[in-house]
């Protein structure tokens, strides 16, 4: 073998064997973002549940050759991409989520005081704002309504309804999601300021009345029926949701309702975060439709917490018993962030006022509205 | 204006300003083409059953298939084809007020002259569905069709276009028996988004709104049921039973009245935060998955404490 052959080999095997040759610019923007957002997870702990896995995501898929979210020779899947295929394109990693946050979610404040579901429906308005908005900027409906839902604070449905109407945009939408919800206590609070005065952040709430245990165990077999009959569209989502409930509140399932819970929440979790972030691919990401997503994303978080208020001051004219308007900034999903925000936003006004529960009440409405707005969707396009 | 007023029409302003943001008309982009590529392109696959043409295909915003079925009276429908929609795209008209597929439809065995009638028939067509014709060899290729739209039933709508061979939705423009009849039927992009938009977003109201009046009317069900129950209870505390536990109670000798163990907790609980004035920790833990009846009597009874509830 002359010299001349050996350096073609390795030249060969360099070029078609190494990554160094191979790795781009937009990959090396990529990976950068990837360690920013693994940075904001892990030094910030913005939600580091889902950025730490989605962070990596985008890190590793953005390595050059890379057998990850391709297919091999015989058309099967790479690791990533059989992760995302049976998980995300299957639509399974979302509802199986759901099941978790059911099986976690106490209904109780909901229950005792169903007047603040209106709540949950008026904090969609950003919802259906921004949906509006990105079609102005070229986006199909589809693309639009799966942007729009980003608003709803509710990472699950955000995947669950944009794998299913625009999964080009999963990355994305994804991320803008879980960023901006990991950013509520940022984003909330001066519009929750400017859209109160002191004497309305004042305002008590009467304590909510104490709900049986036979009451909590058929609200998820009610509520699942009125939902699922009225917008059927919704009933994976709804239905794991309530059924994951009904585990949790039955009491003669403790082992699966355990595991719903922990296990196979934080098993489906990792999956779901690195096949979101594969997703992300220099290719695909770069472009000004990720940017405008994150822009109007922003925006959407805005108006659906201004939308929240807002029903809170309309309600507070008919109402006798006055909410106080703080809560109404929880009815964007974002359990129980969105509360706490509201709850901590009413200690600064009156140390003494105790908003926590009466805040949850709008945040389990606003994950029931938003799973509704997802439901909505699906319907418009089917 | 007094704060309050400020405030609003301060978040009114800013709102707007978003808005304003969102809809500014020089940032309108529309058409397909925005981000360079056509990704709702819908391609149609033909069938021919006996002088029935049927177009399958899944149409703009859909996720589901439609089925668009094509007749003619007055000569022999040969072929249906789909039509790109670069060769007839113009500034006036907009893709996407075209969510079905553009069609060649031509027409053979008419008399030199004669008119023909085309029938499209789908339930995907709605009462306000328009046939828009294009012919290139017009100063203005675009133009709406003379189309009777028929309601039937299962939704069905047929447009019925009445095409003259020669005439100008002929596309070879020639009075030689072969009709070219280009063209798509056009449904409003804008209202069909503005009014899904309304319609849905009322409808989560409605659904939440029926959700909630369910809810209270359970409620008040399960309200009345517990209050029948406790009073049963309490009828049947009040028979004399034999081997009753008695409550651990504290009290003085003097005949005072007792205060029960749990009471008396409550209370301290309540006290200390009232006295701390306890403010939310940075991170509430608000899993309740180990929560007790008896944890829940106690947080209840420590809330009820709060002097919110005292003042009101």
């Amino acid at each position: 073998m002359s010299w001349s052959h050996m350096l073609e080999l390795i030249q060969n095997i360099l070029i078609t064997q190494t990554g160094i040759p191979n790795l781009a610019v937009n990959q090396v923007i990529m990976i950068l973002i990837g360690l920013l957002f693994l940075y904001l997870a892990i030094a910030k702990e913005y939600e580091p549940l889902l950025l730490v896995p989605i962070g990596f995501g985008i890190f590793i898929v953005n390595f050059p050759l890379t057998p990850l979210m391709g297919f091999t020779e015989h058309g099967n899947p790479e690791l990533i991409r059989a992760f995302y295929k049976y998980g995300v394109e299957w639509e399974i990693i979302p509802c199986v989520i759901f099941l978790g946050l059911g099986a976690m979610t106490d209904f109780g404040p909901l229950i005792a005081n169903p007047k603040t579901l209106i709540i949950g429906a008026g904090a969609q308005l950003g919802v259906f704002v921004t949906y509006l908005g990105v079609l102005f900027f070229g986006f199909t409906l589809k693309e639009a309504a799966s942007v729009g839902i980003i608003g709803g604070a509710d990472g699950p449905t955000t995947i669950y309804l944009t794998a299913k109407l625009a999964p080009h945009l999963l990355g994305a939408n994804a991320l803008a999601a879980y960023s901006y919800m990991a950013m509520v206590p940022l984003i909330q609070p001066p519009i929750m300021r400017m859209m109160t005065t002191l004497e309305q952040r004042r305002i008590r709430m009467r304590q909510l009345r104490y709900v049986s245990q036979r009451e909590k165990l058929l609200f998820p077999l009610i509520g699942c029926a009125l939902i699922v009959l009225l917008i059927p569209a919704v009933a994976p989502l709804m239905g794991m949701f309530m059924f994951g409930n009904l585990m949790r509140e039955c009491g003669v399932v403790k082992r699966l309702s355990d595991t719903a819970q922990n296990a196979l929440m934080n098993i489906v979790t990792i999956f779901l975060g690195l096949s979101v972030g594969a997703t992300m691919q220099a290719d695909v990401f770069l472009t000004w439709k990720p940017l405008l997503i994150f822009a109007f994303g922003l925006v959407d978080f805005v108006i659906c917490t201004f939308g929240g208020i807002l029903t809170v001051h309309i309600m507070n004219i008919f109402l006798k018993d006055k909410i106080n308007p703080l809560i109404g900034s929880a009815g964007v999903s974002a359990v129980p962030m969105a509360a706490r925000v509201a709850h901590s936003e009413g200690l600064k006004a009156d140390p003494d006022n105790w908003l926590i529960m009466h805040a949850m009440s709008p945040n389990l409405a606003g994950v029931i509205g938003s799973a509704a707005a997802a439901g909505m969707f699906i319907a418009m396009f089917q | 204006m007094t704060a309050k007023y400020k405030r609003i029409f301060s978040a009114a302003w800013i709102m707007g300003s978003l808005l304003g943001l969102l809809l500014c008309p020089g940032t309108i982009r529309t058409g397909h083409a925005a981000f360079g590529e056509d990704i709702e392109k819908p391609k149609p696959e033909f069938s021919r059953e006996g002088d029935r043409v049927t177009a399958k295909y899944i149409p703009r915003a859909k996720s589901t298939s439609v089925q668009v079925h094509f007749t003619v009276s007055g000569g022999k429908l040969v072929e249906v084809r789909g039509l790109e929609w670069e060769i007839a795209e113009r500034p006036e008209v907009d893709v996407k007020n075209f969510k079905s597929a553009l069609f060649t439809i031509e027409i053979g065995d008419v008399s030199p002259g004669a008119e023909a009638m085309v029938t499209l028939s789908s339930d995907f067509f709605t009462s306000s569905t328009q046939f828009y014709v294009f012919n290139e060899k017009l100063s203005s290729p675009w133009m709406v069709s003379e189309c009777e739209n028929i309601s039937l039933p299962d939704r069905v709508q047929d447009l019925v276009i009445k095409v003259i061979d020669g005439g100008p939705y002929d596309s070879d423009g020639t009075v030689n028996g072969r009709i070219f009849f280009v063209g798509g039927p056009r449904d409003s992009f804008w209202a069909y988004a503005l009014g899904t938009l309304f319609i849905r977003f009322f409808g989560i109201f409605l659904v939440l709104g029926i959700l909630q009046i369910c809810m209270e009317l359970s409620g008040r069900i399960f309200q009345k049921m517990d209050i029948n129950n406790s009073q049963k209870g309490m009828r049947s505390e009040s028979e004399p039973l034999e081997d009753v536990s008695i409550p651990q109670a504290i009290g003085n000798d003097d005949g005072e009245q007792a205060i029960d163990t749990e009471s008396v907790s409550a209370a301290a609980v309540a006290l200390h935060i009232h006295l701390s004035r306890l403010r939310a920790p940075e991170r509430l833990e608000l899993g309740t998955s180990e929560s007790t009846g008896w944890i829940q009597h106690g947080r209840q009874m420590a809330m009820g404490a709060n002097p919110s509830n005292t003042r009101r």
